[in-house]
């Protein structure tokens, strides 16, 4: 007579798990909205380097963003305008198709999802990407933290791991405010599990259409005297073709 | 009343527990350096666009080399400089005239001393003009570009089959890291077409033959001012290739080339394997000579060579389908390291029995220097060729950024002939002090017996320091 029972509770507690999931899953995407604007567009992004509280390198990044309608991720185009020794060179991020391009050698060369992470500040730091295509999320609580400018903010604090081969990070955690569904604060673990990086995400203002992060404080967990910030700059819609997503038009994309 | 007491107690533990926790997250915070959370932290005034469109900087880089004696195949004069002092300016920028119209300029002006070069001669100017040629958009994504263009292919980094115009392209090289040969090295007279669909693409080019081919350069002849397109428009040259993506992200290239009255056919394909990992081949093959009937052929031809001299090594004048591959792969660890392994195959390229012949006759005509002189001829083609000198090598490549401290970038490979083991190894270390100002230095080794490809070359080793400017 128990057996009937116990496949019930058993039932019930799938069922929750899987409410629960979806709730994640349905946080993530809104947190995803907040971060990230639906039309293509492209932004100016500044990344300074601190080495022990000091700044000592300056990268400035353009990102042409677009949304591929067939896998809901973002398409990613990213142009070096600093350091000098570095301009034009280029990175492109396509699904599994990552093409680095050197207008120097005038070689596309392709690289794998794992050389996106290289660098103190690294290309997975600027790309845009929606964290519910490439995360799997649980919710693990309800927490107040406080923002980069020390303010409280209540939380769902949510344990993200990654769902496919194009996820930047083995695993996330991930604090997003109620309410707003404002992204706050995310830690990025290896698939070693091994802390890397702890982002929190500042400077909540108007950008096309909506309150969004204008600014990134990335602190390198392995390391804790490096910290970088990355200033989201000028951010424009812009129509982007779909030619511009394949590794024989980096050497003709123009500076525009 | 005890079931109360452990509801309270439980309730209390969590909230310890959640109060701790967020505790141990704010304390976070005090990671992030100071300045950097205020509201109005001063961000610098970004570049703007065009900025991308120039790489310009200032070297110098002083060399000094090891020579070895006592080779069991002496080496003709003039022997390898044991020292070099170069300054360079290196520039390469675009302009964009209009939507449609663009002109692209690359040049490096290089001031250098060696100690087998008179100060002051006009051997201590070198300017090697790289590109130069307007680029015009006939149509959507459709391009016409016309002047001295580097046209590169291929999906390997050792060695490339399929990248064609790379042949005599290269002058004077500071670093014999692949990656930075094809940076630096002339491009070629051309005229090319290229048409840009979503997910496929076609180029063709042709490149006209304007002057006759002329004699393998050393370190003492170069040209100084002279432009040296007779080392890259010596042949009638048209190359079409052009890509498709299958699915997914498979998307290989197909090269299809003629020079003279030789037709080769060429393939790259790249495939990612997971987060750390790219998987990537190239081919190409047609009918050719071997290495020692076409460098022979070729130094008969210019008049470095006798032309009625008989060779010293054992000839094949017949042309077969001979194949060039370049298979490997890339790997990335979490500590930033990236390693490329390549396997590569010449089938023109020296046999065992071509090493052996080598070997045989040139220490067996020690006297005669009509003999070491042809012998090395053979290897300095090869190497003007940027071809590969031995059928069979394996080639290992690093490359670890902020390798144990920021800013500091480590890069070393090693080439190694399979038939004899011997290896050229290169190490290089780049510090980048600011944004403006890299210092850096490497060590190139020959390894091997004396036996032995690497082994039996005039350089043992040599070390380079250079400080640069990027502007």
């Amino acid at each position: 007579m128990r057996f009937p029972h116990l496949a019930l509770a058993i039932a019930l507690a799938v069922r929750s798990i899987s409410a629960q999931a979806e709730t994640a899953q349905q946080i993530i995407a809104a947190s995803d909205q907040v971060r990230n604007p639906g039309e293509p567009f492209r932004s100016t992004d500044t990344l300074i380097e601190y080495i022990g509280g000091k700044p000592r390198n300056q990268d400035v990044l353009v990102v042409y963003s677009k949304l591929n309608p067939a896998t809901q991720q973002y398409r990613n185009l990213i142009r070096y305008l600093e350091p000098p020794r570095d301009q034009g060179k280029m990175v492109l991020l396509d699904g599994k198709s990552l093409w680095f391009y050197d207008p120097n050698s005038k070689a596309s060369v392709r690289i794998s999802p794992q050389q996106r992470l290289i660098g103190q500040a690294s290309i997975a730091d600027v790309l845009t990407v929606n964290f519910a295509i490439d995360y799997t999320g649980t919710l693990l609580g309800d927490e107040t933290i406080q923002d980069p400018q020390h303010q409280n903010r209540q939380c769902w604090h949510l344990d993200m791991k990654a769902a496919n081969d194009q996820a930047s990070y083995n695993r996330v955690e991930y604090w997003v405010e109620h309410g707003t569904d404002y992204p706050i604060k995310a830690k990025f673990y290896s698939d070693s599990g091994r802390l890397l990086k702890i982002l929190y995400y500042d400077g909540f203002e108007q950008r096309l259409g909506r309150f969004r992060p204008s600014k990134a404080i990335i602190v390198d967990a392995v390391d804790t005297s490096l910290a970088t910030t990355v200033a989201f700059g000028e951010v424009t819609a812009q129509d982007i073709p779909e030619a511009w997503f394949q590794r024989d038009y980096l050497p003709r994309l123009q500076a525009q | 009343m005890i079931a109360r007491w452990c509801t309270m107690a439980m309730i209390g533990i969590i909230l310890f527990w959640g109060v701790a926790a967020n505790a141990d997250e704010n304390s976070d915070l005090n990671l992030i350096p100071q300045g950097v959370t205020q509201p109005q932290s001063p961000t610098p005034e970004p570049p703007t666009a065009s900025a991308g469109n120039q790489r310009i900087y200032l070297e110098n880089a002083a060399v000094a080399s090891s020579l070895r004696s006592n080779l069991l195949v002496p080496f003709p004069p003039p022997s390898p400089p044991d020292w070099q002092e170069r300054l360079f300016l290196d520039a390469r920028k675009q302009w964009q005239v209009n939507d449609q119209l663009s002109f692209t300029l690359s040049d490096r002006f290089n001031l250098r001393a060696e100690s087998d070069i008179a100060v002051p001669s006009h051997e201590n100017v070198i300017n090697e003009f790289r590109e130069g040629y307007v680029s015009w958009q006939l149509l959507e994504r459709t391009y016409l570009d016309a002047g001295r263009i580097n046209l590169k292919s291929g999906a390997a980094i050792g060695f490339n089959p399929t990248d064609f115009f790379k042949t005599r392209a290269v002058v004077e090289p500071l670093s014999v890291d692949p990656t930075v040969l094809r940076e630096d090295r002339l491009g070629t007279l051309m005229v090319e077409g290229q048409h840009i669909w979503e997910g496929a693409a076609v180029l063709v080019a042709f490149a006209p033959k304007l002057y006759n081919p002329t004699a393998v350069y050393n370190n003492s002849n170069l040209r100084s001012l002279d432009p040296s397109f007779d080392r890259t428009n010596a042949n009638d040259r048209l190359l079409i290739k052009g890509n498709v993506t299958l699915y997914d992200d498979l998307a290989p290239e197909f090269l299809v080339y003629r020079q003279g009255n030789q037709t080769s056919f060429g393939a790259n394909v790249t495939e990612s394997i997971g987060q750390k990992t790219v998987a990537y081949a190239e081919w190409a093959g047609g009918e050719r000579s071997s290495l020692i009937d076409a460098a022979l052929r070729y130094g008969h031809e210019t008049g470095t060579l006798p032309p009625n001299a008989s060779g010293a090594l054992p000839e094949d004048p017949r042309r077969h389908f001979q194949n060039q591959l370049s298979v490997g792969a890339s790997y990335t660890t979490e500590s930033k390291i990236t390693f490329n392994l390549e396997y590569h195959f010449d089938q023109a390229a020296f046999s065992r029995r071509d090493w052996d012949n080598w070997f045989r006759i040139g220490a067996a005509n020690v006297g005669s220097p009509s003999i070491p002189r042809e012998l090395w001829f053979i290897r300095s083609y090869a190497l003007d060729q940027q071809e590969p000198i031995s059928e069979h090598s394996l080639f290992l490549r690093a490359d670890w950024v902020d390798a144990f401290v920021p800013n500091l970038e480590l890069v070393g490979f090693i080439n190694t002939d399979l038939y004899d083991g011997s290896s050229l190894v290169q190490l290089e270390a780049d510090y980048y002090l600011s944004n403006a100002w890299t210092v850096g230095g490497l060590v190139i080794a020959d390894l091997g017996r004396k036996h032995s490809d690497f082994g039996s070359l005039p350089q043992a080793g040599s070390a380079l320091l250079k400080l640069a400017r990027y502007f």
